[in-house]
């Protein structure tokens, strides 16, 4: 069977690659946009991790999409969030999203992060001492082929660069929280709280704590961020089940008009193999086969395309956080191939179920 | 079911009784057979003759189980075909039956190997490379075209390409449409000896349909039909010959 499915396609070339290519193509689209949707979930939340806080606090109505809250929360708070038993440390980071530049950028507290943080560290220059000075991580640095003491324009204002940090804390860019409280105009407020607890006492007694504490403010524990911020992302789930359709409507839709117009061009090759005693099942495997192959090789070229066009827009946008996971490469070949499958078992049964001897006389 | 002859116990492999086939176009009925009753026994060779249109078709192909008939019993080895499920007939076709076109019917993607191949593949009986299988193509002639695709081949190979794949299951019956109506004289001398060889060497049944005398006298017994019934038996050489043994 597997050599008459092979000659058959043999015999096709175009369609056959056309088929493939459209297979491909869904599962490209899908990896792709998850891969550069789930990257920049994952990657912020990596960096959100990356400050070494366990919990984090906001107003009630924020959002865990940093960028999109403003400064509301007065520095003082920080306060009374260390007088919670159990916590250790708490920063304020006020976080601006730059739109000119599509990232976002945090203003810290050099002391108290330093009490959260532990893991900072400079590969050229160190932190900053004067208001309009920042640092940057590696990634931005080197797509933006940035160095120590290099001039570095935010929010219309000149800034000198004093360090580079190993990437992975909080945001790309760091600056002085009191220089960012003035150039965003909210002198005194922070957008949320990163609270470290102390090692000795239980997280989730720490967290009644604070939430006993802070009951009108959001509580997140940063372990559960990356769930959390799924759940709470706007319209992502709408998302993620969009591309899924497309992509199966995609190989379903192209399969189906493969698979419809090769069987009625087979029409006479369908008889034959009924007077040969191919039964109705046989001649199904033939048809679903055929389309399991296409949808295989299409698949496979789906995951090169996928690999070429990510490498693609990582060399043109270097910051930009990818991030596909094996979860996704196989929903998106099984998406394929069950698009593939759907498409195919209509000709499929169609073909099975011609009258052999109309077939045998079609031309 | 069977009769004594001699010594000798001839089966009957195909038993057709009363066999009505009505052809339904829209609203019009089109009777192609109207109650045609024959028996052909084990090794015999039968012709089929008649003007187009007189249901020899129809009547092949309901021998073959590709049709379904209006009424009437077709028996093959004793299998009623006619009253059985189209799973049940597929088997039958699959296992007992071979058959041979006038258009060949080779499938024009795989080379004469493979297309003989598949319908030892489609029988479940796997690779075709077994000793009889190579009698069978050595008689055919086939040998040095087994790796040609059918459009590389000539009419007359084609066709013995389609009778290597009918025959290559030793099915009880061969079934042949017209096989040399696409042949010239020479090739449907050729192609007809073959059929006439495997009929007495391998004890093959077969039934053809032609339009070719040649092809009728071929035949131990030739079957004339006209508007969907049998005319006469004009030669029943099998018959003469077993009585003549007995």
């Amino acid at each position: 069977m597997f050599k008459l499915i092979l000659s058959n396609l043999r015999q096709r070339p175009t369609r056959t690659l056309v088929s493939v290519i459209a297979v491909a193509l869904g599962v490209a689209l899908l990896l792709v946009s998850m891969g550069l949707s789930y990257g920049q979930l994952v990657d912020t939340v990596r960096r959100a991790q990356g400050i070494g806080g366990d919990f984090i606090l906001q107003p009630s109505e924020a959002s865990v999409i940093f960028a999109l809250n403003s400064g509301t929360i007065p520095v003082r708070v920080q306060k009374v969030i260390e007088e919670v038993e159990g916590v250790e440390a708490a920063t304020p980071i006020l976080a601006k999203f730059l739109g000119d530049q599509f990232h976002i950028v945090f203003g810290i507290d050099p002391e108290s992060f330093g009490r959260v943080n532990s893991t900072l560290s400079f590969v050229e220059g160190g932190r900053f001492s004067e208001p309009r000075e920042v640092i940057i991580d590696t990634i931005y640095a080197n797509s933006k082929k940035m160095k120590a003491q290099d001039p570095l324009q935010i929010l219309g204002h000149e800034f000198t660069v004093s360090g580079v940090f190993r990437e992975g804390i909080g945001a790309r860019v760091l600056l002085p929280l009191t220089t960012l409280q003035e150039l965003n105009g909210t002198p005194d407020k922070a957008t949320m709280f990163f609270i470290r607890a102390k090692e000795e006492v239980a997280l989730e007694q720490v967290y009644e704590s604070l939430q006993e504490r802070f009951e009108n403010y959001k509580i997140t524990k940063t372990a559960e961020l990356q769930e959390i911020m799924m759940d709470s992302t706007p319209v992502f789930k709408e998302f993620v089940t969009a591309m899924v359709f497309i992509s199966v409507t995609i190989s379903f839709l192209i399969i189906l008009l493969a698979m419809y117009s090769t069987i009625t061009e087979r029409t006479r090759e369908i008889g034959i193999l009924k007077s040969l005693g191919a039964s109705k099942s046989y001649i199904v495997r033939l048809i679903l086969n055929e389309s399991l192959l296409i949808c295989a090789v299409g698949v496979g070229l789906g995951f090169l395309a996928t690999f070429v066009v990510i490498e693609l827009l990582m060399a043109a946008f270097p910051t930009l956080p990818v991030a596909i996971s094996l979860f996704w490469r196989v929903t998106a070949a099984a998406m394929a191939v069950t698009g593939g499958t759907l498409g195919a078992l209509y000709p499929a049964v169609k073909a099975a179920g011609m009258d052999p001897v109309k077939a045998l006389g079609y031309e | 079911m069977s009769e004594m002859i001699g010594m000798t116990r001839r089966k009957d492999v195909v038993v057709v009784e009363d066999l009505q086939m009505v052809y339904r176009v829209s609203k019009l009925e089109v009777p192609a057979l109207r109650g045609v009753d024959f028996t052909v026994k084990e090794g015999e060779f039968v012709a089929v003759i008649g003007p187009s249109g007189c249901g020899k078709s129809t009547l092949l192909h309901l021998i073959g189980g590709l049709l379904k008939p209006t009424s009437g019993r077709i028996l093959i080895e004793g299998v009623s075909i006619s009253s059985v499920s189209d799973f049940e007939r597929t088997e039958i076709r699959r296992q007992r039956m071979g058959f041979v076109f006038q258009s060949y019917n080779l499938l024009n993607t795989l080379t004469a190997r493979e297309n003989i191949a598949l319908a030892k593949r489609i029988q479940g009986n796997g690779h075709y490379e077994d000793g009889s299988a190579h009698q069978i193509l050595r008689m055919l002639g086939l040998e040095n075209k087994m790796d040609h695709k059918p459009w590389e081949l000539s009419g007359g190979e084609q066709q013995r390409v389609a009778i290597a794949r009918a025959v290559i299951n030793r099915p009880a019956i061969l079934l042949a449409d017209e096989p040399t109506g696409s042949l010239d004289s020479e090739n449907s001398r050729m192609v007809l000896n073959m059929l006439r060889e495997l009929n007495s060497v391998y004890g093959q049944t077969i039934i053809i349909i032609t339009h070719d005398p040649e092809a009728a006298a071929t035949a131990d017994r030739v079957i004339e039909m006209r508007d969907g019934k049998i005319l006469n038996r004009v030669q029943n050489m099998f018959y003469a010959m077993e009585e003549k043994r007995s």
